[in-house]
């Protein structure tokens, strides 16, 4: 101890140290809560109900017909209706490569047993159809899952994924063909446009999207200008 | 000589003192670090490198998610300034001498890693100034013989966003990681070589090593609350100085606290193409002419390169044990020429980015203040050794030189600039400049003939305590009070909060100085 301290006012001191502890207290509730607050994900009320996205090329251009080929063995998707949820845009055909029409269906949900009306096909033959890409038995995402094109009568076009082996027709609104999924994907309502020929994404339907509690939440909605495809190669 | 001390060891009692900051540099660093490890991992709670710009963008609305991003990005500019500012002090008081080499090797090694995360995590963002960083840098590495190529593709991945955002993740705190294993072998090497106690103890010879002596205090509590204030104080500015700019309107790209437009937005043309600012000088030394002849990577390493080698060999090159200032001239003025090169080539990448320099501007450049500085600092050096003229603080002159010599440049041109364009901003930029000019000649005349310390401290009374105390006390709960009812709905309410955090921390900070007067007479 140096010999020039003062004798100290032991109240004083004890006064000090009180407020001491009071203002690191201060500053650690004030750091905590922000970072606890922080740490908690926003509920995403990202949107009240489906945006309507005008399909969109990744040069901003609308997506017209002939943009999509019959049978793409390339994986074209589009996120909807948040950002990182894939969706398929297919366009089907028979195994000579022509345009085959889809009509709606009922779709089975192995999973609960409830059934629902699958979307059309839409576009000038009725060919064009899209489904959520996100597999429902454990989540994988393209390039795992994918569609397969027809190769020939024998082999029908499907949707399969690699990660555990379910199977999807496309052709029956995407319904279950073999497990150990025990959903169908969740169908999108696309809307076609005749008189600019350009294509909508309106809604989903069927099961929820894999993964989240409803089809507009947990997560950042994609712009609103549109939704841009993207193509991976095979 | 280096008896085993517990760790950490004890301090003189100056350190501790008014103006012991200066001794605690590397300590604000640690601090500064630990503020940017912790934001960065949990600013990763939300980031994508998959949807880099949209999501770090969300981080803003997230609740204090502005609050985190723009004092992490402050946190690191806090950082590198003070890398600087300790290099500089240590290059000028001669601290890389014996034995301190390899301390000394670790901290340059240190700088490196320091700013190379940082641009890592500058370019996270995926904005526009990250997009051209990533160019930038992309050319460099891409022009290193033989194996550029692979050296782009290691750090910056095979050409797709995603890779090239998963890349920078992954480097990002690798480096950082790196950063935390070489602190802790600088620090224990500061441990072991001691501080520098006052050169004159050994005639300003070295080595020079502390002894501890029985009128040093006990670590605890002494030092540990000193330790406490200056950790308070950093992160106080850390907090304050994005919050308070994010309030404001128009601040520069260069320093906005926030991310720039997107890369791919057509408003991106409108940004100047700036990369951020600690790397300014390596921007514009690629408009040399010198540069488009031998390539980006050469240039690199001819200006970014040598200079790194300088430093990593100065303690095999200066091998005096001289300590003086004045009899290191030529240390002291590479140091100088040194500052003046960095500050002007990153005023000039800010001013005039990617306007190319002929190569007769770019060697006036190099030469005009190379000649100047050598020339001056032997000749005040030689009156200095020949007891002409007497100086306190030579170190302090050294570095302030420069920098008053730099800012009355800058006064010059806006004065110029106000008195032919008259708008406003040329003229509050000039009174601006003018007052940091007063500022730094006051500071350099202090340095020079020194000040006559206010005699003794004066200390308050036992009154005085207890009325500052508990107006600390009373002003810290009436800002937590005020911060929690904020709600952190805006960015701009959320800067607020950042500011109240700031400032209860700098309460915090005063108050453990106002507890060691009043405990320990300090
Ligand atoms: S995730 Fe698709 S089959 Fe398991």
């Amino acid at each position: 101890m140096p010999k020039d301290e003062k004798p100290i006012d032991e109240q004083r001191r004890n006064f000090l140290k009180v407020v001491g502890v009071m203002i690191i207290g201060a500053g650690i509730v004030g750091t905590l809560r922000s970072v606890v607050q922080y740490a908690i994900p926003p509920v995403s009320n990202a949107e009240s109900s489906f945006p309507t996205l005008l399909l969109l090329l990744p040069n901003g251009n609308p997506v017209h017909t002939t943009d999509l080929v019959v049978n793409n063995p390339s994986i074209v998707t589009f996120d909807y209706p948040l950002q990182n949820e894939p969706n398929f845009l297919l366009r089907l055909g028979d195994a000579s490569n022509n345009d085959v029409k889809i009509d709606s269906t009922t779709v089975d949900i192995p999973a609960t047993g409830g059934k629902y009306q699958s979307p059309a096909g839409v576009g000038p033959y009725g060919s064009v159809v899209s489904s959520s890409a996100i597999c429902q038995h454990l989540g994988c995402i393209p390039p795992e899952l994918r569609f397969h094109p027809p190769s020939s009568t024998n082999f029908p076009g499907k949707v399969h994924c690699d990660c555990h082996g379910s199977t999807y027709d496309p052709y029956k609104g995407f319904s279950v063909v073999t497990g150990p999924t025990k959903s169908p994907l969740p169908g999108l309502v696309l809307s076609y446009d005749s008189t600019k020929d350009t294509y909508s994404a309106t809604m989903l339907v069927g099961p929820t999207i894999y993964g989240h509690t409803t089809d507009l939440s947990g997560g950042n909605p994609v712009s609103s200008s549109g939704a841009t495809i993207t193509t991976l190669g095979v | 000589m280096n008896d085993p001390q517990p760790i950490p060891r004890k301090v003189p009692d100056y350190m501790r003192k008014k103006g012991g900051l200066w001794y605690w540099t590397g300590a604000m660093i640690m601090i500064a670090f630990f503020y940017e490890a912790i934001t960065g991992l949990i600013l990763f709670l939300y980031y994508q490198p998959s949807n880099a710009y949209v999501s770090t963008e969300g981080v803003l609305n997230i609740a204090y998610g502005s609050v985190i991003l723009t004092t992490h990005l402050y946190g690191a500019y806090i950082m590198i300034a003070l890398v600087y500012i300790h290099l500089l002090r240590n290059l000028f008081v001669g601290a890389y001498k014996k034995p301190r080499e390899m301390q000394w090797l670790t901290g340059i090694v240190l700088l490196v890693l320091t700013v190379a995360v940082a641009y890592f995590g500058y370019s996270l963002t995926g904005d526009v100034l990250s997009s051209d960083a990533t160019d930038v840098a992309r050319g460099i590495a891409g022009g290193f013989p033989v194996i550029g190529t692979y050296l782009r593709e290691i750090f910056m991945g095979n050409g797709q966003s995603i890779s090239l955002f998963t890349r920078f993740e992954g480097w990002h705190i690798i480096l950082a990681g790196l950063i935390g294993i070489t602190f802790a072998l600088h620090f224990f090497m500061a441990e072991y070589n001691t501080i520098m106690p006052d050169p004159k103890k050994t005639n300003y010879r070295a080595p020079l090593i502390d002894k501890e002596d029985s009128s040093y205090k006990p670590w605890y509590p002494y030092n540990l609350l000193y330790m406490t204030q200056i950790a308070l104080f950093t992160i106080a500015l850390i907090l304050l100085i994005p919050s308070i700019l994010a309030l404001l309107p128009h601040v520069p790209a260069l320093f906005s606290p926030f991310p720039q437009v997107s890369a791919t937005s057509p408003l991106a043309s409108q940004v100047p193409p700036y990369p951020p600012w600690f790397l300014l000088f390596v921007y514009k030394e690629l408009d040399f002419g010198i540069s488009s002849t031998v390539g980006p990577f050469w240039a690199t390493v001819i200006f970014t390169g040598l200079p790194l080698i300088y430093l990593l060999l100065l303690p095999y090159i200066d091998r005096s044990s001289t300590l003086k200032t004045t009899k290191r001239p030529i240390v002291v003025a590479t140091g100088i020429i040194g500052i003046i090169y960095l500050i002007g080539l990153s005023t000039w990448g800010a001013t005039m980015p990617g306007i190319p320099v002929n190569n007769v501007v770019g060697l006036l450049f190099f030469v005009i203040p190379l000649v100047l500085v050598i020339a001056l600092v032997y000749m005040i050096s030689g009156r200095l050794e020949s007891g002409k003229v007497k100086i306190q603080n030579a170190w302090k002159v050294y570095a302030l030189i420069p920098f008053a010599g730099f800012i009355a440049i800058l006064a010059g041109i806006s004065i110029y600039a106000a008195v032919k364009q008259g708008t406003i901003y040329y003229t509050i930029a000039t009174i601006f400049l003018l007052v940091i000019l007063g500022i730094s000649i006051t500071a350099l005349y202090a340095s020079i003939y020194g000040v006559k310390k206010a005699s003794e401290q004066k200390s308050l009374s036992g009154r005085g305590y207890v009325l500052f105390g508990g107006l600390y006390g009373f002003l810290a709960l009436a800002i937590v009070s005020v911060i929690s009812v904020i709600p952190p709905t805006t960015i701009f309410n959320q800067s607020l909060y950042g500011v109240g955090l700031g400032l209860l921390f700098l309460l915090g900070a005063a108050f453990i100085a106002l507890y060691r007067s009043h405990a320990y007479n300090e």
